[in-house]
């Protein structure tokens, strides 16, 4: 869709938003990796999607890393061109602005962040559990670091009939 | 076609069981009459927490894990895996094992897509046909075992290429099949676009509009089925696939039937793929040794998988197991254009009878074991339906 190149992005990025993009980097080809502070993310998806026209968005990864105190948010954006928006948030109130008004298809990506991660995405109208079991615990997520996997298989299920 | 006039709802709850399936899909519809008027999916039935488990093996160990994600595009799976991981090396591949990853990764989608099609047959009751593609499609099953030793589960890609050469004694024996499979497929395309029961069943229905399909975040055959020109193939090549060519088929009617010659055609083009391959062979090793750990660093890789975009993104902190790793499956992505078909609006409207077809349409791997609940709101009845008289209503309606 997008004939931009890997450089142009950057550069209308750059020229949009000036120094509220802290970093861009080309990491490879057809990799492009942006990073900005959490106010500023919903205004850069915005712009990469209409304005840039990468319409698409490929998925949002979650990493956390509890030692940073920090939990990092990854939009992967594009057909052709994957650029991705970073932002980190608070590990203690992760929370970040809905993009589902921007693009629609993220709904589901939104929805399986806060399943797995616990990140609550404002503004989602439909920020309902969809990968986890309906009897899996509340308040563990799972893909944080501080819940092993022992203690995953410890859990009993709110389901599960005492023995 | 008119709109109903009952103004009575009902809830009818599909799924969940889809055992092929990495995300089972459980539809909620609401119906008034015959009709859908809402739909919306819970896929948590399955969730078997891989992404957790990868933290905890090796980049070799996890080969084998991810291999596991789906039975029928696992060679999509390990090749996102290892064009992912091979990144952070940051080492050349040898181009022979990228060919033998080409020819293995189109089999395994002829084989798919195959699947598919009988399936989908079968869904809209032609079972002759079903039985017919089935069929041909052992001689693709046979190809892949002799290349890799196994019919379904390829174990065939590993970090740094791949784990067998393909004998030169083989290619004539791959040249026949796929000359077998040309002619078959050819024939199968022409029932498709003639046959009164295909034309009946899947014209104009399940429709997804080109500006749904891009906004919904539609991949693949569905998304090309709406006339929209993106494969990752050609966007974002991997493994030899910026030197061997093809066509991105793209059909505009928007329906289940444009779906079917878009996975019919691409049937085709992987055809000449992997002659392509087998003609310009490159000498050579077919894998080098990559040091366990690799270096420090994330990647994302992008592969087109028989159900569309595939994506894994590694996060690696220098030792031997991932810090993080992510797989977004196809059918995932496809979940909010899955809902847009399902939902009646305006002249279109969605009979319950073309949900098995429309939900099939996105090929979600239906082995499935679905039954339906219907629950009278009003009276408090509850009448469970197997997938099999689902498809009985389907055919009589």
């Amino acid at each position: 869709m997008s004939e931009l190149t890997e450089e142009a992005i950057v550069e209308r990025l750059r020229e949009k938003f000036g120094d509220r993009i802290k970093a861009a980097e080309i990491t490879g080809p057809r990799r492009v990796f942006v990073t900005v502070d959490p106010p500023d993310y919903k205004e850069v998806v915005r712009f990469i999607a209409r304005d840039l026209g990468l319409v698409h968005v490929q998925t949002i990864t979650g990493v956390d890393y509890p030692d940073e105190k920090r939990m990092e948010i990854m939009v992967h954006m594009g057909r052709r061109i994957t650029v991705t928006v970073r932002t980190s948030i608070p590990r203690e109130k992760p929370e970040i602005d809905t993009i589902t008004d921007v693009v629609p298809g993220s709904s589901v990506h939104e929805r399986e962040v806060h399943d797995l991660l616990g990140v609550v995405f404002k503004g989602n109208p439909n920020l309902t559990r969809i990968l986890l079991p309906e009897d899996w615990p509340e308040g563990i997520y799972p893909l944080r670091k501080d819940v092993p996997l022992e203690e995953i298989r410890a859990k009993p299920l709110r389901g599960e009939r005492e023995a | 076609m008119k709109r109903s006039s009952y103004e009575l709802f009902f809830d009818v709850p599909i799924g969940p069981q889809h055992p092929a399936l990495k995300e089972p899909i459980f539809l909620k519809l609401v119906v008034e009459g015959e009709q859908v008027v809402k739909a919306d999916v819970d896929v948590s039935y399955t969730h078997r927490g891989i992404e957790k488990a990868l933290e905890y093996g090796n980049y070799i160990q996890n080969i084998y894990l991810i291999e596991r994600i789906c039975g029928i595009c696992n060679v999509a799976h390990t090749l996102c895996n290892v064009v992912t991981v091979e990144q952070l090396y940051d080492k050349e591949i040898p181009p022979r094992a990228q060919y033998i990853r080409v020819i293995v990764e189109e089999l395994a989608r002829i084989h798919s897509h195959l699947l598919w099609l009988g399936v989908a047959a079968h869904e809209i009751g032609f079972d002759t046909w079903f039985m017919y593609i089935w069929r041909d499609r052992e001689v693709v099953m046979d190809l892949i075992e002799a290349i890799t030793g196994n019919r379904v589960t390829t174990a065939i890609n590993t970090i740094g290429g791949v784990r067998r050469d393909i004998k030169p004694e083989l290619y004539d024996r791959i040249r026949k099949g796929m000359d077998f499979l040309e002619e078959r497929t050819k024939f199968y395309k022409k029932v498709a676009m003639e046959d009164p029961t295909v034309n009946a069943r899947c014209a104009g229905v399940g429709i997804l509009t080109p500006k749904e399909a891009v906004e919904l975040c539609a991949v693949g055959p569905t998304l090309r089925g709406s006339g929209v020109k993106h494969d990752v193939r050609a966007d974002d090549p991997y493994a030899a696939h910026a030197e061997v060519p093809f066509e991105v088929v793209t059909y505009d009617t928007n329906d289940v039937l444009a779906r079917i010659l878009v996975r019919i055609d691409e049937v085709l083009e992987s055809i000449n793929m992997v002659r392509y391959c087998l003609d310009h062979m490159p000498e050579g090793p077919y894998r080098i040794k990559l040091p366990l750990a690799p270096p420090k660093g994330e990647a994302i890789g992008r592969v087109e998988a028989p159900r569309g975009e595939l994506i894994h993104y590694v996060k690696s902190n220098g030792t031997e197991k991932p810090e993080r790793y992510k797989v977004r499956t196809p059918t995932f992505s496809n979940i909010p254009a899955l809902c847009a078909m399902l939902t009646s609006k305006g002249d279109y409207i969605v009979n319950i009878a073309d949900v098995p077809i429309v939900f099939a349409s996105i090929d979600p791997c239906l082995s499935c074991t679905a039954r339906v609940e219907v629950v009278d709101a009003e009276k408090g009845k509850r009448k469970v339906l197997s997938m099999e008289q689902l498809r009985r209503k389907g055919r009589a309606w």
